[in-house]
């Protein structure tokens, strides 16, 4: 085991694994985190804290963190490139570890032209393959960046993302490959509604045996009704959402809409289990944490396996 | 070359709202290029300040301009036509700008204009940025794009998760420069450059910078420092 | 900026400089051997084939050379055409050297301090398709 992490553990013991998402509120209160954790908790294996996600400010991932922790949830400490130099970066590391926090996730960050400060000044002193890079060096050789022995090092288990449909899609399985080789031991991926897409990408990745080295974990996201299938399609950057899909939510009343796209969701699980390759599954119920636990029974993902710990 | 752009007319007449004898000063080198601070420009914004303080008798605007203001013997020029004047304004880049004012530390100094970036000409009035002055050159590695200037995110790994249609997530005329890295060093089967990780950077451009040519080392230090 | 050819010079202004200057320069201009070195230091020269209107001692010689022997009886049009030699042939670049010493980037400089002094502005390579085409005649 290279962490104390309860998700490494279930990875390890070959279970099919299941992460979720939980955003953190745009204030300092912390029942709203306790609020989402409790519709995640029992439902999945470890849940992603947001970090300042599309640059708009949140309550901080460290802290959100801390507080799933507190109300029973094994929280992925999300940490982007565009904020924190690589000094802070190791400060909240060794921070989070300190609070045993066991998973990070390394990303690059929308940039902060998208968000509520435009304005502000990007960091990115380090990129989000560096930093996965630098985690492993504090966790394997109990060093930092710079050189200098770690008194104590964080052991983390360490996480980073792919998108399987961004260009250029010839490098896309070179690049999850430069992450492997940089230390990533898992892989969450962007959410997947084009299956035969995704399954030619980690046949690629596959062949180059990756998914043997690294668990892939690919994102699903339900659709909530045809108005956001329609906007994932034609707004959202890399998302390639299929016509069929289109049209079987167009396809039911607007009251059902939501029920349809639970029924997708959970065909989508199950084809995913049968994928050879797959360590699990990261739901993103962006703002419909509530349904998480319907979609998880009706899925059959239903109980979560309690591994021993250690 | 550098790049520059004029300010607006009225934050340059708020800059110089108390004084009455205004010099404004253009330059022949990179802003001449780009039309923001050259003769033509320098003769431009003072007609349009003096018709401002037309109601003024005691005014006096007039420009000049000289070769370039990042060199001393070419300030030198302006030595003996000071003293008439109570505010300067450069529109020189501003390298430019506060060499004046290290020349003239007495008189205070506005900026006319602002210097955007180390750019090319893609042709006259249509320029583009293509360095950061990072102080630490990579082209060779990815193929003649700079990842510090070109990608938004500077990334050395890239490319990100966002790029759409080859253009970068944060605008749509802006092409990814990874995906063009990319392509280009495929051109020329050389995308080993990219397999590797590349490693975190030391920042080379954090403090002020200073060069002294190898050459002419011994002219300015002897056992201290002498510039 | 287009050359308004009826305008008349500010002879006086234009005598002032020369003569505030002299000192200096008729030991610059008077000190010319014709050694062409100064050539040989020229990257544009280099460039355009060793073409003699590129020499900085040509240059200078038929620019500021020009304006002391003739002591400012000179028309607008003659001045401008001298444009190109200060501005086309020569970066200022600073690299020329001369054996005597002569300090040829000064010249260029006061010539083109001369010249903006009457309302003749910098000539520069705009359009990149010819960049010998001079679109500020």
């Amino acid at each position: 085991m290279k962490s104390e992490s309860r998700l490494e553990t279930i990875l390890r013991c070959g279970h099919f694994a299941l992460t979720g998402e939980l955003g953190p509120p745009r204030g300092a209160d912390p029942d709203a985190v306790r609020k989402k954790a409790a519709h995640l908790k029992g439902m999945v294996d470890a849940v992603n804290i947001t970090d300042n996600q599309t640059a708009v400010v949140r309550m901080s991932s460290l802290g959100a963190c801390l507080i799933a922790k507190q109300e029973g949830l094994e929280p992925i400490y999300q940490m982007v490139c565009r904020d924190r130099n690589r000094i802070a970066m190791q400060s909240d590391i060794l921070g989070a570890a300190a609070l045993g926090i066991n998973n990070l996730l390394c990303l690059s960050g929308d940039h902060q032209k998208f968000g509520d400060h435009p304005g502000c000044k990007k960091v990115f002193d380090i990129d989000s393959i560096q930093l996965v890079s630098m985690m492993k060096t504090m966790r394997d050789e109990a060093r930092f960046q710079g050189g200098e022995e770690i008194t104590v090092p964080p052991k983390m288990f360490i996480g980073a993302a792919a998108n399987p449909f961004a260009e250029p899609h010839a490098f896309r399985v070179q690049r999850l490959a430069k992450k492997v080789a940089a230390g990533a031991d898992f892989i969450q991926t962007q959410c997947v509604y084009n299956m035969e897409r995704f399954r030619a990408w980690l046949d690629q990745a596959r062949d180059m045996g990756l998914t043997e080295n690294v668990h892939i974990l690919p994102g699903i996201t339900p659709l909530k009704s045809l108005g956001m299938a329609r906007y994932m399609k034609n707004n959202v950057p890399g998302m390639d959402v299929p016509d069929e899909l289109i049209k079987r939510m167009q396809g039911v009343e607007k009251k059902d809409q939501a029920r349809e796209g639970i029924a997708i969701c959970c065909e989508q699980i199950q084809q995913m289990q049968e994928m050879k390759g797959l360590a699990g599954i990261h739901l993103m119920a962006i703002e419909w944490e509530h349904r998480v636990p319907e979609i998880v029974t009706q899925a059959g993902l239903l109980p979560r396996p309690e591994p021993e710990q250690g | 070359m550098i790049k520059a752009v004029a300010k607006s007319l009225e934050e340059i007449k708020s800059m110089i709202t108390p004084y009455r004898r205004v010099l404004t000063i253009g330059c022949g080198g990179c802003v001449s290029q780009c039309l923001a601070g050259g003769q033509k420009e320098a003769r431009a914004l003072n007609i349009k300040l003096r018709a401002s303080a037309a109601s003024d008798s005691d005014a006096l605007f007039d420009d000049i301009t000289v070769e370039r203001q990042c060199e001393q013997q070419f300030l030198k020029e302006l030595d003996n036509r000071i003293s008439t004047y109570d505010a300067l304004i450069s529109i020189a880049c501003g390298a430019g700008v506060q060499f004046l004012a290290e020349r003239f530390p007495n008189l205070p100094v506005f900026p006319g204009v602002n210097t955007q970036f180390v750019g090319i000409t893609r042709d006259i009035g249509w320029y583009e940025e293509r360095c950061k002055t990072c102080g630490d050159c990579v082209l060779g590695l990815t193929a003649g794009i700079c990842p510090v200037t070109m990608c938004s995110k500077g990334l050395f790994n890239g490319p990100c998760g966002g790029p759409q249609d080859g253009h970068c997530e944060v605008d749509p005329d802006t092409p990814c420069a990874w995906i063009a890295i990319y392509e280009r060093l495929q051109a020329q089967g050389r995308l080993d450059s990219i397999a590797e990780i590349h490693p975190t950077r030391n920042w080379q451009n954090q403090v002020p910078g200073r060069i002294l040519v190898e050459e002419y080392r011994a002219r300015y230090v002897e056992n201290g420092e002498k510039t | 900026m287009d050359c308004n050819h009826a305008e008349p010079l500010n002879v006086t202004a234009m005598r002032e400089t020369l003569q505030q200057n002299k000192k200096r320069m008729s030991l610059n201009l008077k000190a010319c051997a014709g050694c062409s070195l100064c050539a040989e230091s020229c990257f544009l020269f280099e460039l355009h084939n060793h073409d003699p209107q590129y020499m900085p001692s040509y240059k200078v010689l038929h620019s500021l050379g020009k304006l002391y022997s003739k002591r400012g009886h000179i028309t607008r049009t003659q001045l401008h055409d001298m444009a190109g030699l200060v501005w086309r042939n020569c970066v200022l670049c600073g690299r020329c050297y001369c054996p005597f010493g002569i300090d040829i980037p000064a010249m260029i400089a006061l010539t083109r301090r001369i010249m903006r002094e009457q309302n003749i502005a910098g000539v520069y390579p705009y359009s990149l398709g010819a960049p010998e085409e001079e679109t500020n005649d």
